[in-house]
């Protein structure tokens, strides 16, 4: 893990579930702006797998393996999956999906730096 | 407030705040299933009592979000059913995880009823069971469904 790439995927992941927040708040669907900010998630959290999976090639990595790489491939598949459940529903509602989904992806990235770091089980 | 759409729609467990409860179920189903399969692959010797709940809760998480996504009447009674097997599986796991700590050498996410997890897992399947009640009211006695009885 690098630390810059973590904080990045956090940064970002808790500005898009602020934007959707707001979004949610005043009461209106999710638009194009939310597809884009989960996109830009999307990249950062792929730019983490190719760059966690080079590093654990590299000999480096925790020594719960298997429980990092879970989570290293479960970050992709959230936003994808929050878009697609946010815009099935075109109410406050759907921002709201994302709210969960980008702060879910954030919980994780910081799990997956406790992982890397080894400071949990 | 052009934009303003489909607050008025029929009350549907997976629509309107539904919507938002099946997005943090989802987000259950896969950490507590991820969870389950890395510590069964891994490590099933070390733990099996703590890690066959894991899968237990996994698969009730993943019972309750389909349920709740798909809504109508069999689904209604699933998730009611699988809202309450969560209540009591957090309930009597964590209190037994307190007391008999020698039991559950690895946590579950239903020990110290959800602690790890900032016990969501002890709030969502209150808060399931009450939107459960809730578009079970609002659909009305007659049609559909019924109301989910008990309730936990």
């Amino acid at each position: 893990m690098t630390d810059v790439l973590a904080t990045a995927n956090i940064v970002a992941a808790l500005l898009a579930a602020a934007y959707a927040l707001v979004t949610a708040l005043r009461d209106r669907p999710m638009g194009v702006g939310h597809l884009v900010a989960l996109g830009v998630l999307e990249v950062l959290l792929a730019a983490q797998v190719v760059v966690g999976f080079v590093k654990l090639n590299g000999g480096g990595g925790p020594d719960d393996t298997a429980t990092f790489v879970g989570y290293l491939i479960a970050t992709l598949l959230i936003p994808p999956a929050g878009a697609g459940w946010g815009l099935l529903e075109r109410s406050r509602w759907g921002p709201a999906v994302i709210v969960v989904a980008c702060l879910a992806t954030a919980v994780m990235t910081v799990r997956l730096d406790q992982l890397w770091a080894g400071t949990v089980g | 407030m052009a934009d303003r759409i489909g607050a008025g729609a029929p009350a549907a467990t997976g629509g309107g705040p539904g919507r938002l409860l099946v997005a943090v179920y989802a987000v259950f189903a896969l950490a507590a299933g991820a969870r389950a399969g890395v510590q069964i692959a891994t490590r099933f010797g070390d733990a099996p009592v703590a890690y066959a709940l894991s899968a237990l809760a996994a698969a009730v998480y993943v019972v309750a979000t389909v349920a709740l996504a798909r809504g109508g009447r069999t689904s209604l009674r699933v998730a009611v059913a699988a809202c309450a097997v969560e209540l009591a599986g957090v309930l009597v796991v964590g209190s037994l995880s307190l007391v008999d700590a020698a039991a559950f050498p690895d946590e579950t996410v239903w020990s110290a009823y959800g602690r790890g997890y900032g016990f969501v897992p002890l709030v969502l399947p209150a808060v399931g069971l009450l939107w459960l009640r809730r578009t079970a009211r609002a659909r009305g006695p007659g049609t559909g469904g019924g109301r989910p009885a008990g309730g936990g």
